[in-house]
């Protein structure tokens, strides 16, 4: 592959929990405005890996490179504030605060272009259902309007790049589809994105390249569209289910 | 006679919910207990009795106990809770603070002796009554309690509606999620401490102003019975510091009118028992803390 202008690189990183080693060397790499897929069975690690580029983990070895810079002992709240945003598993929203905490939450991440009701309204055109719950804590939403609120984050304040960890767990197929198309819209706009996904179809369908992760280290790199096209290769990786 | 029992119950009470409110927000925002809070509490009762010894005014010592007190609350913040984060550092990290606060008692026992201090107030500041409905009431009194009011309502409004509050409650419920919001968990960890400490540190001022002495072991009386006052309210809950605050005042101010006297003290100990047997979190359902 020729040389990239290289947003995120993670090189050999190494996660252990006590004396188990959840990642195990594990590399890749996302370019600038790239969306990248990783998949891989239950386990496999994909969780711990989002974890480790955030910070929320600590590596025992290895590095992670964001814009070109180590992010060796950048809190993670800092990293976020650089923009590099993650929407963890399970949304991460704050349910004992209302939907506007939230946004607002998200919203002076950084210094912000324009003001708070203009951001919102963007928001709200895509999620006019934010817009009716406003007032309500995050905790009273449904699932798929949690992880709306989870991807409102990222759109009121458009960072350069976003990790985004199951977004489409326990939601209904509509739902579903709705999150990927947020996704795409994202993509359109240029964000990087490197997302992590059981939903190995909707996924792939939307990366430009995806990784397979297996016990904890990368076993093979293609294009979103070839991995798809392969499903003995998607089988014998992710088990039959996916396949 | 009842009404002005009452009102004295009023004014002590906001003293323990202004303490009470302190633990109640580090509690929230950390799950852990800062038992350096009652010494800072006792902290600013000398900041008064270093103000009158000076001759300065009285109103200067305000803003000095925030001050003095809240650098207290960020010292004590990062020695003893910053290195022990987790939830199984519970333990050390309250050993840790109330080291902190044993080691603030004995230097305030070296300046001024350990037996309590007078102030020296201008006598008006001592006698001066207001007519309110036709009852003459110590202008002190009122005075104490209208800042106590205003300090409880400040802090409802910081938390309630500015960018720190929002910050403080987003912590409370999940430091990670917090965290990856891009708030940063530290500096409102450092925040919190300043406010709760400086909170404390003007109870103490006014509690000395009110009785006219400072005293080095109130941290272990008044500063104790406060923190069973956040747990009568709910532990993290500010509605039940506040609350829980004004009702062992009230009812301890009615046990001395009926002649409890000294077994008055315990009254709060007793409702504490009775409330959290009744209702294990507290009368308020917490609404800060409950992390997810």
């Amino acid at each position: 592959m020729t040389e990239r202008n290289w947003l995120l690189e993670v090189d050999r990183l190494e996660v252990a929990y006590g004396p188990i080693r959840a990642l195990r060397g594990c590399s890749l790499r996302v370019a600038a405005g790239e969306t990248v897929v990783v998949v891989g069975a239950n386990g496999a690690g994909k969780t711990t890996l989002l974890r480790a580029i955030s910070n929320v983990l600590p590596h025992t070895a290895g590095e992670v490179r964001f814009a070109n810079r180590s992010t060796r002992g950048v809190r993670t709240d800092l990293l976020t504030r650089q923009g590099l945003l993650h929407v963890p598993e399970g949304r991460g929203v704050i349910a004992r605060l209302t939907v506007e905490d939230n946004l607002r939450l998200a919203y002076d991440r950084q210094t912000p272009a324009e003001p708070f009701a203009g951001a919102c309204a963007r928001v709200f055109v895509r999620f006019p259902r934010l817009q009716e719950r406003l007032a309500q804590s995050a905790g009273s939403l449904s699932g798929g309007e949690q992880q709306m609120l989870a991807l409102a984050r990222a759109l009121i304040n458009p960072p350069p790049m976003l990790l985004v960890d199951e977004p489409s767990l326990g939601l209904s197929p509509a739902m579903v589809r709705e999150v990927f198309r947020v996704l795409r819209e994202f993509k359109a706009n240029g964000v990087t994105l490197l997302l992590v996904e059981q939903n190995v179809r909707q996924a792939l369908g939307i990366a430009d390249r995806a990784y397979v992760l297996r016990h904890g280290e990368i076993v093979n790199e293609s294009s979103g569209a070839a991995l798809l096209a392969d499903p003995d290769m998607l089988g014998y990786y992710l088990g039959s289910r996916a396949a | 006679m009842l009404a002005e029992q009452i009102l004295n119950g009023i004014v002590l009470g906001s003293m323990y919910a202004l303490v009470a409110l302190g633990y109640t927000l580090v509690f929230g925002v950390l799950d852990k207990l800062n038992f350096a809070h009652g010494e800072t509490f006792m902290l600013g009762g000398f900041v008064a009795v270093a103000a009158s010894a000076l001759g300065a005014p009285i109103w200067l010592a305000f803003p000095c106990a925030i001050v003095l007190c809240g650098a207290l609350g960020l010292l004590v913040e990062w020695v003893s809770f910053r290195k022990f984060q987790s939830a199984d550092a519970q333990i050390t990290a309250a050993l840790s603070s109330l080291a902190v606060g044993l080691i603030v008692i004995d230097l305030v026992q070296k300046s001024f002796g350990s037996e309590p201090v007078s102030l020296e107030l201008p006598l008006a500041v001592r006698t001066a009554t207001v007519n309110i409905a036709g009852t003459e009431l110590a202008w002190i009194k009122i005075a104490i309690l209208a800042v106590a009011l205003t300090l409880m309502a400040a802090l409802h409004a910081l938390v309630q509606y500015t960018r720190v509050g929002r910050n403080i409650r987003a912590v409370a419920e999940s430091p990670l999620s917090a965290a990856l919001l891009g708030v940063n968990v530290r500096q409102v960890n450092q925040q919190t401490f300043v406010i709760a400490s400086a909170l404390a540190g003007m109870a103490g001022l006014m509690l000395a102003l009110r009785t006219g002495y400072a005293a080095s072991d109130i941290g272990f009386t008044f500063g104790i019975k406060a923190l069973a006052i956040m747990a009568i309210g709910g532990m993290g809950d500010l509605r039940g510091a506040m609350a829980g605050g004004i009702l062992v005042g009230v009812i301890e101010a009615l046990a001395v009118q009926y002649g409890l006297g000294k077994l008055g003290e315990v009254v709060v100990w007793i409702v504490m028992i009775l409330v959290l047997l009744i209702r294990p979190a507290g009368l308020f359902q917490s609404s800060t803390r409950q992390r997810a």
